[in-house]
């Protein structure tokens, strides 16, 4: 225990000087802070939500919607419940999002070696592309990408490759599988996931034995024989059974008095035009995160493999690059969070994302809970990057060492 | 972790006994009754302080209770706020000289005249369809003159609605060589409309009614919903007859389009107040009384009375004899002659924004009429426009 006598003969820095003191001191009047701050808000909405007679609750959630919603991917019906059409807008975000990041990151990457290339003027150019995307607003950007698409020419004049691509202002439609019956189609399915799996062991079985023997065991040959197989004879066995295959292709056709586009796969003009604008935008920061995170990498890495007899494209592939992923992921997470949430944007050129939705959705709904909902989303789907990121980062880190 | 802990405890330990030791010793027990004496002293203060800060966060609180009134808080401002737009012509769009004028425009005009005294003491803030419930529910702006349609559930859950200054109804535009002719003939069309309106929701109730099946493009922009339907992005431009009379002369050919003859929806235009100011919501609705009534009993801009005409209403309506509640309002007893010298009567409104001199609506014979011309209230001229009697 303590001995009292030490308490009084404390002759140590005084105590307003103590840094251990003035730390704790800080930590409690900031919290003090923070919770002060949380409760005025709270208190404040509360007490405007009752003087203004603000309407507020979540019941109807349970009411039919009643509104179009322009574009949507899950089959929507107008007498849908919010709830639902709430869904079919985090499904339209999500969608976005996803082949976003995705391309994004494909041209980021491209776009960011490029600007490392010894060549000039590739260099330059990419260099060029990042300044312009990087330092224009994306909103403008999107109304720009707009406007070219609006110069397409209209859907009776469109462009037709092959008799089965069709672009014109009001999107591009192309071929698509669809179920013929749904049960067998969601059986094939599954048994395709069962041939990727058994596809994927081969592909390790085989690596390993590369690995060690030293000879070449064609793992990925391997691999890809015994998916396809698999997914094939599936394939075959329930066509002869069902009486007919599990898919087929639909192919887009004009019809009607208007010569819309029926069938196939069609991505209307306003998710073209949020889809690029998204893409060019995200890509510059991505290129200079991608620029920064090779450039981490010590020169002697770089000069190590030449030495060893690495063409320029293997170093990049197999030494710098992998090196520079700790220093890409996180900053790359922030992006991915960055085009997800600037999906936002979507409604100025016409394409149904959540925001979109929800704040239509304010019309007959009370608008404060609306938009409680309409973060709770947008927290939910960067939260779940951020996860994705962090687990994927948590591989790449360095292992022992 | 651990030494800091053992810190804490001990600097509270030797605050403890420090305080014991001042008891414990004799020699300075004087000093302690003095130091009590001082410290009944400081209570004293500390009371007299309690008392004073009781009576002014009282008066603190009375202040409050004025700037509950939104009147008051307007005059203060010295300026209305109304929520607006510029981008439809005649309602709210953009003069040559880029003054933001129109009708709604007009109507905020008028109550800035009726509250300050000046038609020039406004702020406009521009807001999306979408806006409008956020924006009134808020209460930042003291009326919304957006174009919006009156519903009940509005009215319920935004704010509410003062009176109706424009009955309008939702048609569609199509380009004429698609040979459509009634709205029926759009089935399978794409239908460009602005996101968070009316419209919108009509058109889904038409479109399943009829089992037309029409694919939407929402966008949150007029504008972009003009520049949309105009390169051919949709077959069809939906909104209210009125705009899109007014919107077909920013296309860049005008006479390649048609308004079709069907009507698909009531929409009664008029200002929106925030709820909880049942004073404000009476201002505006006595502003828009003033400027229907001038109409009717022919006080017209330039020319408004300022002494005794001899007809006892128009004598009230101007305030110089007998009061129609000025004073239970909080204005002037001359209120009218402000507003209808500032803007005109109903009628001038309109003939300057959406009449002859405007968009060119008609409204003889349509709703938009006066029901009738006082005095002669027995030879209706057919019209839906009417007030209150001001009395």
């Amino acid at each position: 225990m303590v001995s009292a006598a030490r308490i009084l003969t404390y002759q140590g820095i005084p105590v307003w000087r103590h840094v251990q003191v003035i730390q704790w001191a800080a930590q409690i009047i900031s919290s003090i802070v923070v919770v002060a701050l949380v409760v005025w808000f709270f208190t404040n909405i509360s007490g405007a939500i009752q003087e203004r007679e603000i309407p507020y609750g979540f019941s109807f959630l349970s009411r039919e919607y009643q509104t179009p919603i322009g574009e949507h991917f899950l089959p929507y019906e107008s007498s849908d419940t919010f709830l639902y059409a709430l869904f079919v807008g985090i499904t339209n975000t999500a969608i976005v999002a996803v082949a976003g990041v995705f391309l994004a990151t494909a041209l980021g990457i491209f776009i960011g070696v490029s600007r490392l290339s010894t060549n000039w003027i590739v260099a330059k150019l990419a260099m060029v592309y990042i300044e312009f995307f990087r330092n224009v607003p994306l909103l403008v950007q999107l109304f720009f990408w707009f406007y070219i698409v609006l110069e397409l020419p209209g859907v009776r004049e469109s462009i037709v490759i092959a008799d089965v691509l069709y672009l014109s202002n009001r999107g591009f439609s192309m071929p698509w599988p669809k179920a013929t019956d749904y049960p067998v189609a969601l059986i094939w399915l599954g048994l395709a996931v069962v041939a990727i799996v058994a596809g994927a062991l081969v592909y390790r079985w085989r690596d390993r034995m590369e690995e060690r023997t030293g000879q070449s065991s064609y793992p990925l040959i391997y691999g890809l024989l015994v998916a396809v197989v698999i997914g094939a004879a599936a394939w075959l066995v329930l066509s002869f059974a069902s009486g007919a295959s599990p898919f087929y292709v639909s192919v887009p056709e004009p019809q009607g008095r208007f010569g819309n586009i029926v069938g196939g796969f069609t991505a209307r003009a306003g998710l073209l035009v949020l889809l690029i604008g998204l893409v060019m935008y995200t890509a510059s920061f991505i290129a200079e995160i991608v620029r920064a995170g090779i450039q981490s990498v010590g020169r002697g890495q770089t000069e190590a493999a030449r030495a060893l007899g690495l063409s320029p494209m293997n170093t990049l592939r197999n030494v710098t690059f992998p090196q520079a992923l700790r220093v890409i992921i996180p900053p790359l997470i922030s992006q991915f969070l960055n085009l997800t949430k600037n999906s936002s944007l979507g409604g100025a050129v016409a394409y149904s994302d959540l925001f979109n939705i929800a704040i239509t959705m304010t019309q007959t709904a009370p608008s404060v809970s609306i938009f409680m909902l309409i973060m709770a989303s947008y927290l939910a789907m960067s939260l779940t990057w951020s996860l994705i990121g962090n687990l994927y980062n948590r591989q790449i880190r360095f292992v022992g060492g | 972790m651990k030494r800091t802990l053992f810190l804490f405890v001990a600097l509270s330990a030797l605050v403890l006994v420090l305080a014991g030791c001042t008891q414990d010793t004799s020699a300075l027990e004087s000093e302690n009754a003095s130091l009590q004496s001082q410290v009944s002293n400081l209570e004293a203060q500390v009371s007299t302080l309690e008392a004073q800060v009781a009576e002014q966060s009282a008066e603190m609180e009375s202040m409050t209770m004025m700037e509950g009134s939104r009147l008051d808080a307007v005059r203060e401002r010295g300026h209305v706020i109304c929520a607006s737009r510029d981008d439809v012509p005649g309602y709210g769009g953009l003069d040559a000289a880029g003054n933001n004028v129109g009708f709604d425009i007009d109507l905020c005009r008028a109550l800035a005249a009726a509250v300050i005294g000046d038609p020039n003491a406004i702020e406009i803030r521009l807001i999306t369809a979408a806006e409008r419930g956020p924006t009134i529910q808020s209460g930042e702006v003291d009326m919304l003159v957006r174009t919006v349609t009156w519903t009940t559930s509005r009215d319920a859950g935004w704010g509410n609605y003062a009176q109706t200054m424009f009955y309008d109804g939702q048609g569609f535009m199509v380009r004429e060589d698609s040979g459509v002719t009634d709205a029926l003939d759009l089935a399978g069309a794409t239908v460009c409309v602005t996101l968070g309106t009316t419209t919108e929701l009509n058109l889904q109730d038409f479109s399943d009614q009829n089992g037309l099946d029409l694919t939407v493009s929402t966008f949150e922009d007029t504008d972009a919903v003009v520049a949309a339907y105009d390169a051919g992005q949709c077959d069809s431009f939906t909104n209210d007859n009125s705009q899109l009379a007014a919107l077909r002369t920013a296309l860049s050919n005008p006479a390649d389009h048609v308004i079709l003859p069907n009507t698909i929806s009531e929409e009664p235009l008029g200002p929106v107040v925030p709820h909880g100011d049942d004073q404000w919501f009476d201002i505006v609705k006595t502003v828009m009384g003033i400027l229907i009534y001038g109409e009717a009993y022919g006080v017209s801009q330039g020319s408004v009375p300022t002494a005794e005409t001899g007809n006892t209403k128009v004598d009230r309506l101007l305030g110089v004899s007998g009061s129609f509640g000025q004073a239970e309002l909080g204005l002037d007893e001359t209120v009218a002659q402000d507003v209808l010298n500032a803007v005109g009567n109903y009628g001038e409104i309109y003939s300057r924004h959406l009449g002859p001199d405007g968009i060119n609506l008609p409204r003889e014979g349509g709703r938009n009429a006066l029901w009738a011309n006082a005095p002669c209230t027995d030879c209706p001229k057919g019209g839906q426009i009417y007030s209150a009697p001001l009395r």
